[in-house]
């Protein structure tokens, strides 16, 4: 965070882009977050599942990869949410679960903004073939479907977090990169800039010094909407058995579930549903959060009211 | 004509996802780790006897220089050869051809219905903003959204096949089902359900914020403020001037999201135990058979194309100026 000089800004949301080039953005988003009440609520069920994958091994109540108690004991003293087909206890299976779960999508997200950053900058900065022919290929790259390709993907190179990080990563910056690329563009025709052209700065600095920062609210919003998706796709390939069988994500246990039938028993009840609501808590924490920047950054949505900033 | 060259100009960014597509599933075997037999012939190919191995490789042409591999593995394809399963000991295109009416038969329906009733709730809730019917259907949506499609068809088979016994736990279509007479057609319904109700759900909520965000946007257009001075009814004003134009990035995300509806389709089919090609792509993905799954990989990229296309035709349709456009 860069640290801030002076009284803090008085920012209005509507001046979010421009008060973010000159003073921190991060102050700015959080502001953005703060006046929003999903935003708000985004933060926190993120805030939770955060500090509960740091704490994991503090919290839960035995190591996830012991067989601590007989398969498919039901809920008990011990062992609060029963255990699952080899013994181990679920409860704690969930804990750490969380800490490949939100491993996976932050990674991916990160790897996917990054490259889409990249590719949005470079392809909205600078006219001509090589801009128009790079627009063409992430084109080409929205049309084909994602999850056939990954489920090739995986299974040819073996399941795995890493397999798992790459695959998703580096088909889920298409999207983000075209929003990049619109905002640069947007960016590009001010006065500033064209000053600063004129006065003979390089490309690479003015998208670092100008274009990046204005551009930066945009980017985070980005990132949050991948996390969002990055979980979900992570959970699909887990769920089809193409998880880290030693670490357990929340998909991966929910393969598991289903390999065992355990839906057709009363097993659902410790065993699919914690895992399960546990994934669309994240998804809808990121969903919330990119909401309420959506919201907050784009000027016909903005109103104020119960879903606006207040 | 205009609309013919438009179309012309999508059909040839369709025609390279289409080549990018080939040329991904004939690197990615040929790149992947260990017995590059392995890749091609599913992880069954390993474990063949040395001599037939090599028979393999040499019917094959696995010998030949990559560029001799691609002209026949080309050429191949434009004959219909999608490879053979050694898994299934079947050609991939047989199995294919056998699971996709069904697959066809679930998805078609559920992705039509979830776009119309995306757009239904979308256009309410922006038309409303800021009611509780407005809150309501957006808490209800980001929920919706929010839920992994196989947990949400978990949860519905655990509540209406398990515990309320209403529907099948296994969506399998009996062979000698008639679908001519009434019953057949019942049982079908039956047995669709609760894929259905879960593709369904687990799709529109994309629809239902686009449509919303689209359309107010375009509900705070002139023409709509000049529809309303000059008193036209408000259903009018709702349908023709605000929405209308609102359904252009709509139309683009039906073809769009065509992707994510099929990735939906393997998780829920495997949920539902349903013999389409989404229960054929996970069977693959646990037996490693390449060959099958790279098939799948096509067929699919070949319906997002269809479904691309179908969404760039009503442009013309919904949007005068890309009719008039050079």
């Amino acid at each position: 965070m860069t640290p801030l000089v002076g009284s803090p800004p008085i920012i209005e949301d509507s001046e979010l882009a421009a008060t973010s080039a000159r003073r921190g953005t991060a102050q700015a988003v959080f502001r953005l977050i703060r006046g929003s009440r999903p935003g708000l609520a985004g933060l926190f069920i993120l805030t939770l599942f955060g500090l509960a994958a740091i704490a994991a091994p503090v919290l839960a109540p035995y190591d996830p990869k012991d067989q601590v108690a007989a398969p498919f004991s039901s809920p008990g003293g011990d062992h609060l949410l029963g255990t699952n087909d080899i013994g181990q206890d679920i409860l704690s299976e969930l804990i750490f679960g969380a800490r490949i779960s939100l491993g996976v999508a932050l990674l991916v997200a990160t790897l996917a903004t990054i490259l889409a950053g990249i590719v949005g900058l470079i392809a909205g900065y600078f006219h001509g073939w090589v801009a128009s022919g790079v627009m063409r290929f992430v084109d080409v790259v929205l049309v084909l479907p994602f999850l056939p390709l990954m489920l090739v993907v995986a299974t040819v190179f073996g399941p795995g977090v890493r397999t798992q990080i790459l695959v998703i990563g580096l088909l889920l910056w298409a999207r983000p990169a075209r929003v990049v690329r619109a905002a640069t563009l947007a960016v590009r025709t001010a006065g500033h800039i064209e000053a600063a052209v004129w006065m003979g700065a390089t490309a690479p600095y003015i998208l670092r010094r100008h274009v990046l920062p204005r551009i930066t609210p945009v980017i985070i919003a980005e990132f949050v909407r991948a996390a969002n998706i990055a979980i979900l796709i992570e959970a699909a390939l887990a769920f089809l058995g193409l998880g880290d069988p030693v670490a357990k994500s929340w998909g991966t246990m929910l393969h598991y579930a289903q390999a065992r039938a355990a839906f057709l028993t009363g097993a659902w009840l410790y065993w699919v549903l914690p895992a399960g609501l546990c994934i669309t808590a994240v998804v809808l924490g990121f969903a919330l959060l990119g909401f309420a920047l959506e919201q907050g950054s784009d000027p016909r949505l903005r109103k104020r009211g119960w879903l606006g900033t207040a | 004509m205009v609309t013919g060259r438009y179309v012309a100009g999508r059909v040839a960014q369709y025609a390279l996802v289409l080549l990018l597509a080939l040329i991904l599933n004939f690197i990615i075997p040929r790149v992947a780790p260990g017995d590059p037999l392995e890749g091609i012939v599913g992880e069954s190919g390993a474990l063949l006897p040395v001599e037939e191995q090599r028979a393999i490789i040499t019917r094959l042409g696995l010998d030949q220089p990559l560029t001799v591999q691609f002209g026949r593995y080309a050429r191949g394809l434009i004959q219909g050869d999608l490879g053979y399963s050694y898994n299934k000991g079947q050609p991939v295109r047989e199995v294919i051809g056998d699971r996709l009416p069904f697959t066809l038969l679930l998805l078609g329906p559920a992705a039509v219905l979830s776009a119309v009733l995306g757009v239904m709730l979308g256009m309410r809730a922006a038309w409303r903003r800021g009611s509780a019917t407005d809150i309501g259907l957006l808490g209800l949506v980001l929920g919706l959204d929010a839920l992994p499609p196989f947990f949400l068809g978990t949860m519905l088979l655990v509540g209406f096949a398990v515990r309320l016994d209403l529907f099948p736990v296994v969506s399998s279509i009996p062979v000698g089902i008639g679908l001519l007479s009434l019953e057949g057609l019942g049982e079908l319904v039956h047995r669709l359900a609760l894929p259905f109700a879960t593709l369904t759900l687990s799709g529109l909520g994309p629809y239902f914020l686009l449509t919303r965000s689209s359309m107010l946007g375009t509900l705070g257009e002139d023409h709509v403020l000049m529809a309303r001075a000059k008193g036209c009814p408000a259903k009018q004003v709702v349908y023709r001037h605000g929405l209308r134009p609102a359904l252009l990035p709509v139309a683009t995300l039906f073809g769009l999201s065509m992707g994510f509806i099929l990735g939906g389709s393997v998780v829920v089919e495997t949920v539902f135990s349903y013999p389409g090609l989404g229960r054929l792509t996970y069977d693959a993905v646990l037996a490693r058979d390449f060959p099958m799954l790279q098939g799948v990989f096509l067929v699919f990229t070949i319906a997002v194309i269809g479904a691309n296309l179908l969404a760039d035709l009503t442009h013309p349709l919904l949007d005068p100026r890309v009719r008039s456009a050079r």
